[in-house]
């Protein structure tokens, strides 16, 4: 077998945390897929005419401080959340380290604050005027989160939003890794932020694309996603001897369908090629990835595609499963999240569930793990994410 | 130093007047770039903006079937993101499909990858004000990557102006082929850092780049015009983001 060597140095995750539908931190989303049952439920936040399940966080959220309340949105709030604890204390000790300007935000999100401008568009339609307190750039447009992390830190550095729909966690961690391998920064904060909101449900439900009942990835008598929301956030920094038992990114594959906007190439073509770019950037073969994490949005043609997409990178010798009917699609916060779950994965050695799933659909041929098992040593993981715009990401972490 | 070559320019403007101030011209949507299928479906600023990167790309010779791109904007597809939340107000109201595909952020750079086969990484950024510098800095960043060539999109449209008046008064688009390589470049600039200095702005561009924010490119669009070395002033509100033209 020929030597390939990466082409891009690791960055180690030296804190990360998630808020989603199975409470707050990684422990809360651990257990929550160790259950091997799903905890999707009614839409409770707001009324729509749609019957489906999503996943809504459920835990408090902390309020945005009142220097900060023009930033103020549900988007923000979750982000604000998932901050607390380890991660936050790692960000400040960073900070020491290497002074705020050294440090970046990069937040991928697909909605960022649309709920709450919303909220706001009945008021202009029954009144002609934006409701009090309404500030477009600073709450709804796509780097208002980023730029709320960023304030709320105290950092000082780059700072920008990536949104391509649901491949845009996995490329805010593309981008925090370039940041740090082309020496731009010390640290970086990325991740994805997403929350529920009309135009997703309603938007999906256009598609023919939401499911009435629980979401079943994979299987023969899949209807549909779940919709869900999220925070995933990582802090990256550069690998060295001090943070040596981090888990790793190792590279992360991109690519484009240049097919359709809203349906993937039936032959998996892009989805293909982000996975090849992400073992090629590695230095990676094959045989070196132990797990995957499927995009397995439980849609009939995303599965199906994104199957023979993995059958032609690693024919069906991977275990794989895909835990979007535990946590719901999560839009731009899914690569994110899904990459701390792979994450979780490799610190506790084991490959979660497909929950959801009773019958494998035959014409999705890789290796499917139905519920969580530990069963041999894992070392690498990749996690895959497909948005609109035939826009594709494949990330590898790393023992 | 942390530099780059750039290889050629464009500029789609809704309002040619607005840039003679600044000794600039533009065009306006090209339609026989975009086939009348993908015309049909596209908003303004999806037209605009591959109007800038089709030029840009024939400009530099790029090869479109196979460049990285990087399309920054604030606001990216507002007009669609506004209809659609005028009916979301009524319960009963269904969006149209193409619509909601439509209003992504990275709707452009769908579209351009469809338009031109391109497989290569297409990527959607935004930041505030600072949409154009980061957007600089995320291209440079990609390009030290994979060492070729490099498509930058800065672009946004008129939006409605009870959104963040006086913000999206003008529709602008610009495009920029980046390279790590010298040949056949127009000029050498360093990559974007934040200024330690205090900086004058130029008031003329500070008012065009209050109403369109994507005009925030119109320093270095000038700088190329002019053949100008020297600091470029890539943002408007302080903290400033500054490059440097070199050669």
């Amino acid at each position: 077998m020929e030597n390939k060597s990466a082409l891009i140095a690791p960055v180690a995750i030296t804190a990360s945390s998630t808020l989603s539908v199975c409470g707050l931190g990684n422990e809360a989303l651990y257990q929550g897929i160790l259950r091997d049952k799903s905890p999707l439920k009614p839409l409770a936040l707001f009324n729509v005419r749609l019957k489906t399940l999503v996943g809504e966080i459920t835990h408090p959220l902390l309020s945005v401080r009142s220097e900060l309340a023009e930033y103020d949105s549900r988007n923000s709030r979750v982000a604000l959340t998932a901050l607390e604890g380890e991660l936050r204390v790692a960000i400040e000790s960073a900070k020491t380290k290497y002074g705020a300007q050294r440090i970046g935000v990069v937040i991928g999100t697909s909605t960022s604050g649309l709920y709450e401008t919303e909220t706001a568009y009945a008021e202009l339609l029954a009144t002609d005027k934006m409701p009090n307190g309404f500030d477009f750039v600073k709450q709804h447009a796509y780097q208002a989160t980023a730029r709320f992390l960023q304030l709320e830190l105290g950092l000082s550095g780059i700072c920008f939003a990536i949104s391509t729909a649901c491949s845009s966690g996995a490329k805010a961690i593309a981008a925090g890794q370039r940041l740090i391998d082309n020496d731009l920064c010390d640290a970086v904060l990325v991740g994805g932020v997403d929350t529920l909101c009309r135009l997703t449900l309603r938007g999906f439900s256009s598609l023919n694309l939401v499911s009435e009942n629980q979401c079943t990835p994979m299987d023969k008598n899949r209807q549909g996603i779940n919709i869900g929301e999220a925070a995933g956030l990582l802090l990256l920094e550069r690998s060295h001897a001090n943070n040596a038992g981090a888990i790793k990114v190792l590279a992360v594959g991109e690519s484009s369908d240049a097919y359709h906007m809203s349906t993937p190439h039936p032959e998996g073509e892009g989805a293909a090629l982000a996975m090849r770019n992400a073992l090629d950037l590695a230095g990676l073969h094959v045989g070196d990835i132990d797990y995957l994490n499927l995009h397995a949005t439980a849609t009939r043609i995303n599965d199906q595609v994104e199957s023979r997409a993995v059958y032609r990178v690693f024919s069906d010798s991977l275990p794989c499963s895909a835990t979007k009917g535990i946590t719901g699609h999560t839009l731009g916060a899914a690569g994110a999240l899904e990459t701390i779950i792979a994450t979780l994965a490799l610190k506790e050695q084991f490959i979660p569930g497909t929950v959801g799933l009773s019958e494998q659909d035959e014409e999705c041929q890789c290796q499917l793990i139905q519920s969580s098992i530990s069963d041999k040593p894992l070392k690498r993981a990749m996690s895959n994410s497909f948005g609109f715009g035939g826009n594709n990401a494949s990330v590898i972490v790393s023992v | 130093m942390k530099k780059l070559f750039i290889k050629s320019s464009a500029i789609c403007c809704s309002d040619n007047a607005l840039l003679v101030p600044f000794n600039l011209s533009s065009c306006d949507i090209d339609k026989s770039l975009i086939p009348a299928n993908m015309r049909r479906r596209t908003s303004v600023t999806t037209r605009m903006a591959i109007t800038a990167a089709s030029l840009a790309c024939q400009q530099a010779n790029a090869n479109v079937e196979n460049i990285a791109s990087v399309f920054a904007s604030l606001g990216g597809e507002i007009q669609v993101t506004d209809a659609l939340c005028r009916l979301l107000v009524d319960e009963h109201e269904l969006l149209s499909p193409t619509q909601f595909h439509n209003s992504v952020h990275n709707t452009t750079a769908g579209y351009w990858s469809i338009l031109n086969h391109c497989q290569a990484p297409a990527t959607a950024i935004a930041a505030a004000d600072d949409t154009f510098a980061m957007g600089l800095i995320e291209a440079w960043s990609q390009l030290q990557q994979h060492q070729g060539e490099q498509l930058l999109v800065c672009y946004d449209e008129c939006w409605p102006q009870y959104l963040a008046p006086p913000l999206g008064k003008v529709a602008f688009a610009c495009a920029f082929v980046l390279s790590t390589d010298s040949a056949q470049s127009l000029a050498e600039i360093t990559v974007p850092s934040l200024a330690n200095t205090a900086i004058n702005l130029d008031k003329t561009w500070q008012a065009v780049a209050q109403s369109a924010p994507a005009a925030t490119a119109i320093p270095l669009l000038q700088a190329l015009q002019n053949k100008s070395l020297g600091q470029i002033v890539l943002n408007i509100n302080s903290p400033i983001w500054v490059t440097e033209r070199i050669a």
